[in-house]
């Protein structure tokens, strides 16, 4: 009786102690922040920018860790092995995200993995040298048409967004085009530059942040154009029928209780909304499209399964 | 004149006080952080950079600036002290400047590698704010083929670098290119080396494996020395350099300011080359190529004339162009877009007094910088004298920390030591680490370079020899090779290079 007791005490206190932990989200300690690429990035530019304004709305502190590699691999491991305790998550990218599932066993389970909220979506482009003769995406294809493999088209590698757009776009052209690969956006800006290729792939956004002067756009790889791009044509919009975009968002072990990541969710749409972090974004052009974990849960399978298709058009080349 | 006018609109920027305080600390910071082995500017500047956003931006980006040039200013300060190049600019610096340390003369050498580094940064400085539009547009054709040609042409002087014998040399060249292979192959998205380690997907990261074969090494190998251990194995003569030093070291500087400032601009590399083509420049022109390896004052006036020259015109693609050089400009790009200025052309135009007032900051920075670190001199070497059991293991856990925070995982720290044992082993089979890194760090470039060049050509080969700068390249590269193989210059290069393994 005696010990029934004590257990029973014991029990409620357990409980008392882990609802007064899940009260105090996330206020007894910072939450480790994951950051999958390396310092100076842009995925690592935005989250270090926006976290202080997450932080507003949480009322708890965010620390960034960046752990670097194999894609974002290394991150997404790390946080399936974390405790699902809120106080750990991950910045999480698509494609690459999806793409390392479909060559390859990887070394997290991803059904441990939800996605909390996304915070950009960021079309592909092609870019040209602004004396070009090309001015569109039809202006391009016209000449590869009529001269197969002779347009070069710089990527940053294998089965990247780049190269995937570059796939589509072949395939729905019927055209032959020659992927240069390079090691970042920034060697291929300085090759394009240089006149050593003809295109480049690279981010509407990421475009849109550097200096314009020497480049101009052929046409945007979205759905629809982009918040940041409203002038420039789509791709479908031109006539071929190429679509891929990154997108950057976070996410957290589905271990963790769904309050947790709703509320993190919240938290992110308000300091998204917040105009002082909104100036800060048109300054790193970031194309901010929120979605909630529910509705960006959603949409992912219909965007793995697209890109499964253009990954078949990988395999094929090789 | 109105280039005048410029630099004085940069130096009125430059020198308002709130600007000058922050170019302090940031050549503050950087001496410190170049000072401790493996944290490097770059990881530095990130956590830094949220801390600028409350700053105006010029003394944001002054304060970045000053921590990129004054970890140039401290990293050699290892490397001479205890032979711990943090970075791949300062691991030539270490072969001769560890050596004079060894002599008694590290205060000799520390000061000479300070005013030629003063030296080569105000001559870059200027070089920028007079030529810079026009030589980055000369860095750009530069192409896949050219930098084939550049890469070939610094693999063979790095034959040069080695003390031993040449087939070791080469030897480690190959290693070094292996290594450089470790990774998934962005062209293809196939594993190379990994062993299915998802730690080695992208690389092994240079910083592993020059504290792996130096700092580790060297700590392993002074175990063995029971009665002279550590450092100060002859007492220390002088702090300034001797009239003869100056003598021998100014020439030197001249030519490393050149060859770094030239370098320095291309993009992609270009940096990583100055310091050991600054190296092989001054072993051939001496009249006496067997001080080199053994405490040769110009060993460590060149290179670190061309690092620092290197490290100040990377920023003219950026500034210029819009376009980085190396992480570390990519860093400072961030650091400019964040502040709501994007480097290119149009700042040039609209904004004069943000690249101005950089340019000139540079140049105070780096009279700070010698004024900080000439009295410093006298501290760091006393270093030396403190006991071994305190020091190398205070060396040690600096290293692991550093290695650590690149990445953030244990792996790299264990990888390290896994290179500190091995480089134990070339030690013994008295074979030279510097080819090692130096092909590790050049293997990559040029093999995706000849990739990039034959696809974007088609497969054809006269890509190499129908581009001007890339064939000219060629040339010297064959007549290099032409008189290394000749019978008399074969003879006079072992009499040089072989002297000590009698």
């Amino acid at each position: 009786m005696k010990n029934l007791i004590r257990n029973t005490a014991l029990a409620t206190t357990m409980l008392l102690g882990i609802g007064a932990a899940h009260a105090e989200w996330p206020s007894d300690r910072p939450i480790e922040m994951i950051v999958a690429f390396a310092p100076g990035g842009g995925t690592d530019v935005m989250n270090r920018t926006l976290a202080p304004y997450i932080e507003k709305e949480l009322g708890g502190k965010i620390t960034i860790l960046n752990r670097p590699g194999a894609s974002g691999e290394i991150a997404y491991t790390a946080l399936t092995q974390a405790k699902p305790d809120g106080y750990t998550l991950s910045s999480l990218n698509t494609p690459g995200y999806l793409t390392m599932q479909m060559d390859r066993k990887v070394r997290f389970d991803p059904k441990k993995l939800c996605l909390v909220a996304r915070i950009v979506e960021d079309p592909g482009s092609f870019i040209v040298q602004a004396n070009s003769p090309y001015n569109s995406l039809k202006d391009l294809v016209a000449f590869a048409k009529a001269n197969p493999g002779k347009v070069t088209v710089g990527t940053t590698g294998l089965g990247t967004d780049e190269h995937l757009a570059l796939l589509q776009l072949e395939k729905a052209a019927g055209v032959d085009l020659t992927p240069v690969t390079f090691n970042g956006a920034n060697e291929a800006r300085t090759a394009l530059l240089g006149g050593h290729v003809t295109a480049i792939g690279i981010n509407v956004g990421e475009f849109q942040s550097g200096d314009r002067s020497a480049f101009k756009s052929l046409g945007q790889f979205a759905d629809q154009r982009s918040v940041i791009a409203q002038d420039l044509p789509t791709a479908k919009e031109q006539g071929f029928d190429v679509i891929m975009s990154s997108e950057r968002g976070i996410a957290m072990g589905c271990d963790v209780p769904e309050a947790i990541r709703t509320k993190y969710s919240d938290a992110v749409k308000k300091a998204l909304d917040n105009p002082e972090f909104q100036e800060k974004a048109k300054q790193q052009s970031l194309p901010l499209s929120y979605r909630s974990s529910e509705d960006w849960n959603k949409e992912l399978p219909a965007r793995a399964e697209r890109l499964g298709e253009v990954w078949k058009l990988v395999k094929e080349q090789k | 004149m109105e280039f005048l006018d410029l630099l004085m609109l940069g130096f009125g920027e430059a020198l308002n006080p709130t600007n000058l305080a922050f170019c302090l600390l940031g050549a503050l910071l950087g001496t410190l952080i170049g000072v401790l082995p493996g944290i490097g500017p770059t990881a530095t500047i990130a956590v830094l950079l949220p801390i600028t956003f409350y700053l105006p931006p010029l003394a944001g980006i002054i304060m970045l600036s000053g921590i990129y040039y004054g970890a140039q200013y401290g990293g050699s300060t290892t490397a001479i002290l205890v032979n711990l190049p943090g970075e791949a600019s300062s691991v030539v610096t270490a072969i001769d400047g560890y050596k004079m340390a060894q002599n008694g003369k590290a205060g000799s050498a520390l000061a000479v590698a300070a005013l030629g580094s003063f030296f080569a940064g105000t001559v870059a400085t200027f070089g920028i704010a007079i030529a810079g539009p026009t030589l980055s547009s000369f860095a750009l054709s530069f192409g896949p083929a050219e930098y084939v040609a550049l890469m070939l042409f610094g693999l063979l002087a790095a034959t040069v670098l080695a003390r031993g014998s040449v087939l070791k040399a080469i030897g480690m060249i190959l290693f070094g290119l292996a290594l450089g292979m470790v990774g998934i192959d962005a062209a293809s998205g196939e594993e190379r080396l990994t062993f299915s380690a998802i730690e080695l997907f992208d690389g092994i990261d240079f910083v592993v494996i020059a504290i792996g074969v130096f700092g580790f090494t060297e700590i392993i190998e002074n175990l063995e020395n029971v009665e002279a251990r550590g450092v100060l194995v002859r007492k220390l003569s002088r702090l300034w350099p001797t009239r003869e030093d100056f003598r021998k070291a100014w020439p030197a500087v001249l030519r490393g300011t050149g060859v770094g400032t030239f370098l320095g601009i291309l993009p992609g590399g270009g940096a990583t080359l100055a310091a050991f083509c600054a190296y092989s420049l001054e072993k051939k022109v001496a009249k006496d190529p067997r001080e080199f390896g053994n405490g040769a004052v110009q060993g460590v006036a060149g290179p670190e004339a061309a690092n620092n020259a290197g490290a100040q015109s990377s920023f003219i693609p950026l500034l210029t162009l819009g376009i980085p050089s190396n992480n570390m400009m990519a860093m400072m790009l961030s650091a400019f877009i964040i502040h709501g200025i994007t480097p290119g052309p149009t700042v040039l135009q609209t904004q004069p007094q943000i690249f101005w007032g950089l340019v000139a900051s540079m140049w105070v920075g780096n009279l700070m910088l010698v004024v900080i670190n000439l009295p410093l001199i006298g501290v760091w070497v006393k270093l030396l004298t403190v006991p071994y059991r305190l020091l190398y293991p205070a060396i040690l856990l600096f290293c692991c920390v550093g290695v650590y925070s690149i990445n953030n995982r244990i792996f790299d720290v264990v990888l390290a030591a896994g290179f500190g044992l091995l480089g134990y082993l070339f030690r013994k089979a008295k074979c030279e680490p510097g080819p090692l890194l130096l092909g590790f760090v050049l293997g990559p470039l040029l093999e995706t370079n000849i990739r990039r060049a034959l696809v974007i050509s088609q497969g054809s080969p006269s890509v190499f020899v129908e581009r001007p700068i890339s064939l000219v390249l060629l040339i010297a590269t064959a007549a290099m090779l032409v008189l290394m193989v000749l019978p008399s210059f074969r003879k006079t290069r072992e009499e040089a290079f072989q002297e000590e393994e009698a």
